[in-house]
């Protein structure tokens, strides 16, 4: 028979230290020190370290400290430094840095006092900086304003209770998904019955993971269940306060639906497009009632990611922009109002700067790079990994295709049967059943094949060049979508990228950073790659402006 | 006291071993102790003195000193400071013979962490109620990042370059490729190096050293019993040890206790570093061993990366030949503590029993160093000055 294995004693918590944990609850460090040689000690300890004295008092710290050496973790849960913090009362402690930009860090930065949740509802005591809690601030501003857009003034939305959604492929199962989750009932339209039966599943499994999670009752998530309805004819849209369009993306085919719901749907009901690229209006255009028309663009996973792009076309009845927030907030999600262009406000920025990392990958550089270098700048993925989790080759690939693009490094990639994860192979190889992206020597000798074949020599190239080019034409192209009307404000810009692409709160957001840089270096810089690389670099009419009044895009505090 | 003279390191073995599947800890102990006793041409009944650390299972040394078979014992000491405590056992053991509390002395090391999956962590300690844990939640364990943080220190402070920290596992790699038991025998260069994935900022992996099972032994013995045996003569010259530790928050990350156990050996030795010949550094990274040169007065606080880069440590090219048996950075680590391997490797060049492609042709003075613990947190120094009769 085995022994029980001796216990382990389990650790002492310190008696004469409960003052310093339930002060970290209340997020104040305290520290110890000694009424007879007057130094202060940390770790906190009943008697002075120094000179032995036998009683020692408590002092709050101030919270600020300064860095003395910093080391970033890689693949922790949130951004986290080891870092050995000198505090402004001079103790020196080894610490973290949580939830700033880590790698941006240097010996000597400020740092303030922040807390961690720990075991059994004990906090911890950690630093973040200075610069990450006024980006938090600028965000928590940015969204109360999102709130206050001057087309909210266009009358009162009729509350929706019933929805139809029309299209049952992934976006379509996400999103129909969410508006169970947002109470309403759900009819789920697709022509094809075996696709309409894969999207049920989906839904009643995304359902599941939330009761596994605790998140919803057994009992709620049945109700849910039953509230969802599946139909192959597009009649099926005549109960419906808003329909849904998620068929694909192309714009003969959605103005022939368009045309089906605009014979079925009641006369109240908004007819929503959850079209990424094409244009509302002419949509619109298929319909007896243009006013009715808005797009309600979702960012997959259409049930999980926060961000919604309520569009605003020429002719959308404010009413129906006022339901269509009201819809995204009863959904959970930031809804941001945009106009009508290219890839709106989200897609217009990441295609830009995709597009400049996949010159990068002909000039020189490796998915790997470009992913680290955005991955460190704050994001939590980077290109090519996105690419590879999206089905990005397969979409890029027919796009190019129908351009009549030929030999790009994508179309290499699709015809060499790499496909991304499902595949097991697409930028970067994966193993099986496994997610995380690992470099592959044939990925790099096909981008090699492709700067030969494009007469291109290849050089390393570094990580401030690669980061000026992937991030400063998105600030470029923020500051062209401001000019054409597209967002009410800049930080509209920046919420978009929070919500909808991960931009982290402690950044702020493309716009904020571009304040952050200065917008004079923002052009300079702009006009230095212009010069050595071409015209899609030239600043921004509006952006040269700003720089040269000494204008900001995003307000400060107070 | 002076212990200059007043013992002789008269046997060493160190474990070809570097991966322990199958083998228990104990054994290890005991191969290690026999092999060294055969080196010196010693028996079990000869030993009257124990030195072991934590890594011995059981109580102390008491349990190893049963299952080895030493029943003559007048002496025990399981001081434990980390990779450097056998630079402690060596200085202890002399003492102990100086003041005649024994005559021969066995010191030993053995660990299988590797085959116990046991990563990082030390054999025997337990830090469950170390008070200044729970204030450091949220950072990860380990010496990594502690480690981490001093070249990040260094750096800022001084210049060094990832480059010049390189060197020193390119110098590791030159010697590591003629020893048929040194796990990484490749020839490294310093791209090699700096193209290994970042682990922990400035740290490459290449610039950690490996993970080894296995240990070591070493006899030390009064010189009487020396002179009768017929192996090359080892004196110890000078042995110091000294702690540093965070003092209440007053955290300086330039230096380490080196600075300490190196004055008093050499003091003790009666020589310069100058005239060392040959040196073996604590390297669980790179940047141990460039700090340590300092601290131990090679160069001046600061010039450490320049000293270590354009192969200064490599034999036969270099001023400074170091860890000539690949040392941890690419021989041998057994159980994440150094210090033991240092001190065989400083003996064989003592005797001219090196590998033949990197023995130094004089070696009548030679250095071993050691560094237990974090030199971000609390550690302990061990300095030995052997000299060649």
């Amino acid at each position: 028979m085995a022994t029980k294995p001796s216990k382990l004693p389990s650790p002492d918590r310190f008696p004469d230290a409960e003052p310093y944990w339930a002060a970290i609850n209340e997020g104040r460090l305290l520290l110890k020190r000694c009424p007879r040689c007057s130094q202060a000690h940390y770790y906190p300890r009943p008697h002075c370290p120094f000179c032995g004295h036998r009683e020692t008092e408590w002092i709050t710290a101030s919270g600020k400290a300064s860095i003395y050496s910093f080391v970033p973790v890689r693949g922790a849960p949130r951004p986290t430094a080891v870092a050995i913090a000198e505090l402004a009362e001079g103790p020196r402690l080894t610490t973290s840095i949580v939830n700033a930009d880590v790698h941006a860090l240097r010996i000597g930065d400020e740092l303030v006092l922040t807390t961690l949740p720990g075991e059994g509802g004990q906090s911890v005591a950690a630093f973040t900086t200075p610069q990450a809690n006024e980006a938090r601030a600028y965000t928590a501003r940015a969204i109360k304003a999102l709130g206050t857009s001057p087309v909210e003034q266009g009358g009162a939305a009729r509350s929706l209770q019933q929805a139809a959604v029309v299209g049952a492929g992934s976006m379509g199962a996400g999103i129909a998904t969410a508006l169970l989750n947002a109470g309403l009932t759900v009819c789920l339209i697709d022509r094809a019955p075996e696709v309409l039966e894969a999207a049920r599943q989906t839904i009643h499994r995304n359902l599941d993971v939330l009761v596994q999670r605790g998140k919803l009752t057994q009992a709620d998530g049945d109700a849910r269940r039953q509230a969802l309805r599946t139909s192959v004819n597009i009649q099926d849209v005549a109960g419906a306060d808003v329909v849904i369009e998620a068929v694909w993306e192309q714009m003969e085919l959605k103005k022939a639906i368009f045309a089906l719901i605009d014979q079925h749907a009641p006369a109240h009901a908004v007819l929503g497009t959850n079209t990424s690229t094409l244009n509302i209006d002419h949509i619109a255009d298929a319909t007896s009632r243009p006013g009715q028309v808005v797009g309600l663009h979702f960012f997959s996973p259409a049930h999980v990611m926060p961000l919604l792009e309520v569009v605003r076309g020429p002719r959308t009845a404010p009413n129906v922009l006022a339901a269509a927030r009201q819809l995204g907030a009863a959904m959970g999600k930031t809804a941001v109002v945009v106009g009508i262009c290219d890839g709106f406000v989200g897609n217009r920025l990441m295609i830009t700067r995709d597009h400049e990392a996949d010159r990068l990958l002909l000039e020189g550089a490796l998915p790997q790079h470009i992913d680290r270098v955005l991955t460190e700048f704050g994001l939590p993925m980077g290109t090519y990994e996105i690419a590879d989790m999206a089905g990005g080759i397969e979409l890029v690939h027919r796009i190019r295709q129908q351009k009549g693009q030929q030999g790009t490094i994508v179309s290499r990639l699709f015809e060499a049967g790499r496909l991304g994860q499902k595949t097991g192979k697409g930028y970067y190889r994966y193993e099986p059943g496994k997610r995380r992206p690992l470099p592959d020597p044939e990925v790099t000798a096909l981008i090699e094949a492709a700067s030969r074949e494009a007469g291109i020599q290849r050089r390393a190239i570094g990580d401030d060049e690669l980061r000026s080019r992937l991030i400063l034409p998105m600030i470029n192209e923020g500051a062209k979508l401001l000019d054409e009307g597209v967002v009410d404000r800049a930080s509209d810009i920046d919420m978009v990228w929070q919500r909808g692409f991960g931009w982290p709160a402690w950044k702020g957001g493309p716009m904020y950073h571009a304040d952050q840089l200065g917008l004079p270096l923002v052009v300079e810089q702009l006009a230095q790659l212009q010069q050595r690389l071409g015209e899609r670099f030239r600043p921004s009419a509006l952006l040269e402006r700003m720089a040269r009044a000494g204008e900001r895009f995003t307000p400060t505090a107070g | 006291m002076s212990l200059n003279g007043k013992a002789y390191i008269v046997g060493i073995h160190e474990h070809p071993i570097r991966r322990a599947d199958g083998l228990t800890t104990a054994q290890l102990h005991a191969d290690v102790a026999l092999g060294a006793l055969d080196d010196a041409g010693l028996t079990l009944d000869d030993v009257d003195g124990f030195f072991c650390g934590a890594d011995a299972p059981g109580i102390g040394g008491m349990t190893m000193a049963e299952y080895i078979g030493l029943r003559k014992l007048r002496h025990l000491d399981s001081t434990e400071t980390g990779g450097s405590s056998y630079l402690l056992h060596v200085s202890h053991a002399v003492q102990a013979i100086a003041a005649g509390h024994c005559n021969v002395a066995l010191i030993t090391l053995a660990d299988r962490s590797l085959a116990a999956g046991a990563g990082t962590a030390l054999a025997g300690i337990d830090f469950t109620n170390a008070p200044d844990r729970p204030f450091m939640a949220g950072v990860p364990p380990g010496p990594l990042f502690g480690y981490a943080m001093v070249a990040k220190r260094h750096m800022h402070e001084f210049g060094t370059t990832s480059e010049q920290l390189a060197w020193v596992k390119v110098a590791a790699s030159h010697h590591a490729q003629h020893n048929p038991h040194a796990l990484l025998r490749k020839v490294l260069t310093v791209a090699d190096v700096l193209e290994s994935p970042l682990v922990a900022d400035p740290l490459h992996r290449l610039d950690c050293c490996v993970m080894t099972d296995g240990g070591g032994a070493i006899i030390v013995a009064r010189p009487e019993i020396a002179r009768a045996l017929k192996r090359p003569k080892v004196k110890v010259l000078g042995g110091g040890e000294a702690f540093k530790h965070a003092d209440g928050g007053r955290i300086d990350l330039t230096y380490s206790a080196g600075v300490r156990s190196g004055a008093k050996a050499f003091e003790e030795a009666g020589v310069k570093p100058a005239d060392i010949q040959y040196a073996s550094l604590y390297d669980s990274f790179t940047i141990t061993v460039v700090v340590q040169l300092e601290d131990l007065g090679f160069c001046a606080k600061g010039d450490g990366g320049k000293f270590v880069a354009d192969g200064n440590l490599i034999s036969g090219v270099g001023k400074l030949p170091f860890n000539t048996d690949g040392g941890g950075l690419c021989s041998n680590h057994p159980g994440n503590k150094g210090g033991m391997t240092k001190i065989l490797e400083a003996v064989r060049q003592c005797r001219g029993e090196a590998h033949p492609a990197v023995q130094v042709k004089n070696h009548d003075l030679v250095l071993a160093h050691g560094t237990g613990g974090s030199l971000a947190g609390y550690h302990t120094a061990g300095t030995l000055i052997l000299g060649a009769e």
